[in-house]
């Protein structure tokens, strides 16, 4: 899907320089996003063509030891049943490598969030999903696509799955150092802004990406790919 | 695989060695010929790589002489590895005077048994030219030095292996984590410290470990 270029503000405040933030918008540039996570069916074709990807061969450093581990056949392949449901228990590095073979990449943390809020369509409708999912014990995944796409064209941003963006890692609210005595001392410093203090769904987000590590897996934290127009 | 095994022990063996102080020099000397002659060997083969090696990343780096290299190019000696940017005012700088200060606690014959890797988080701004400019700032002339420049692919993979966090700013700026890795000879992450301690006590024992 085309997501068209825009702006939105993120739940954490711009950084504008290391030691000053505001409200104002980020803006976005078109970029293409898959319409739907990556499926079982669709990483499966991946690693029998990638085979350093299989579960038998991917590098320890790569992932943690739960990689792909609702792959239980013998061959250590996705269940027949699991074909359209989104791939999950992958590793960033393993999401990474997987877009980077179709010639694609992660979405930033910014243009996922950019498309979860769907040009600022019927937010409040939005936030109560949200905070519905969230607060939902996980259940059997349904198959990518089940519910309807959000006015980008894009589904299941929210009611599937989480999703690794390419820079999960990113410092988003460090530690506040301005009554340190040195502020203007460090490279990276900052404050805990927060756009919209209500967000409670956009908090969880952001505290989810800020508590993973690149081999980490997940039960429920799969991916999908984007990449520029140009 | 057996290879690694036997290495294991003998470094095991070595740092229970170290624990006894005297008997700690006459030991690492029986084994500078035996340490000698694996570090003249050349990079390892990519099939060799030790599973849970950042070498396993395969993304080319850019030198400040301009070369382009691998990770695993920096095998067969333990590395310190540290991210900045050059353009950084205080995190960066204090990190590379803190690796010097651990370059100068090794006894000489040792300093040139590792490798000090500088990556930046800067693919736009840190080319080679102002990585040797940056060098020359900090007086950096040691041949076991390297200042890299990468792809903005290359910098995140890098720095999601090592447990980096970091944001660019608007202004072009850096917020980032400010981490001192020690890489052993097979590119395996045997210890990390925040670079901007003080105390380099721990990160100059953990090499120290590694370099007998």
């Amino acid at each position: 899907m085309l997501v068209p270029e825009g702006s939105f503000t993120p739940f954490f405040l711009k950084k504008d320089t290391a030691n000053s933030s505001s409200a104002t918008a980020t803006v976005i540039n078109a970029f293409w996003l898959d319409a739907t996570p990556v499926t079982n069916r669709k990483f499966q074709a991946f690693v029998n063509k990638h085979p350093a990807w299989h579960p038998s061969n991917i590098r320890k450093i790569f992932t943690d030891s739960h990689y792909l581990a609702h792959w239980q056949n013998a061959q250590g392949s996705a269940d027949t049943a699991d074909l359209d449901k989104p791939v999950v228990n992958v590793s960033w590095f393993a999401a990474e490598a997987y877009c980077e073979a179709q010639d694609k990449r992660l979405p930033s943390t910014d243009e996922w969030e950019y498309a979860l809020t769907d040009n600022g369509r019927d937010q409040e409708n939005l936030q109560k999903q949200i905070i519905n999912w969230y607060s939902t014990p996980n259940q059997e995944l349904p198959a990518v696509g089940s519910k309807p796409p959000n006015g980008f064209g894009v589904f299941d941003l929210v009611g599937l799955i989480w999703e690794w963006t390419a820079d999960f890692n990113s410092y988003m609210a460090p530690p506040d150092s301005r009554n340190s005595g040195e502020k203007n001392l460090f490279c990276g410093s900052g404050s805990l802004n927060a756009s919209n203090l209500g967000d409670y769904a956009a908090f969880m987000r952001y505290s989810y990406r800020e508590s993973l590590k690149g081999n980490f897996t997940g039960r429920n934290l799969g991916f999908r790919c984007a990449k520029d127009t140009k | 695989m057996k290879t690694n095994l036997k290495r294991q022990l003998l470094l095991s063996l070595l740092f229970a060695c170290s624990a006894l102080p005297g008997s700690f020099q006459a030991f690492a000397e029986d084994h500078e010929h035996h340490h000698q002659h694996e570090t003249s060997l050349a990079a390892p083969d990519p099939a060799n790589v030790s599973t849970d090696s950042v070498f396993n990343i395969t993304d080319s780096w850019t030198a400040a002489d301009g070369k382009t290299f691998q990770l695993s190019q920096l095998g067969g000696k333990p590395t310190v590895v540290a991210m900045v940017y050059t353009s950084c005012q205080y995190v960066c700088p204090l990190t590379v005077q803190n690796i010097k200060r651990i370059e100068r606690a090794l006894p000489a014959a040792q300093a040139g048994k590792v490798n000090f890797a500088l990556f930046s988080f800067d693919p736009q701004r840190d080319t080679p030219a102002k990585l040797t400019e940056f060098a020359k700032l900090h007086s950096i002339t040691s041949p076991s030095w390297v200042l890299a420049q990468g792809s903005e692919s290359a910098v995140r993979k890098l720095a999601v292996t090592l447990g980096i966090k970091y944001k660019k700013v608007q202004s072009g700026d850096y917020e980032h984590d400010a981490t001192i890795s020690i890489l052993d000879s097979n590119g395996v992450v045997k210890f990390q410290s925040n670079a901007m301690n003080k105390d380099i006590h721990d990160t100059t024992d953990a090499l120290k470990a590694l370099l007998h």
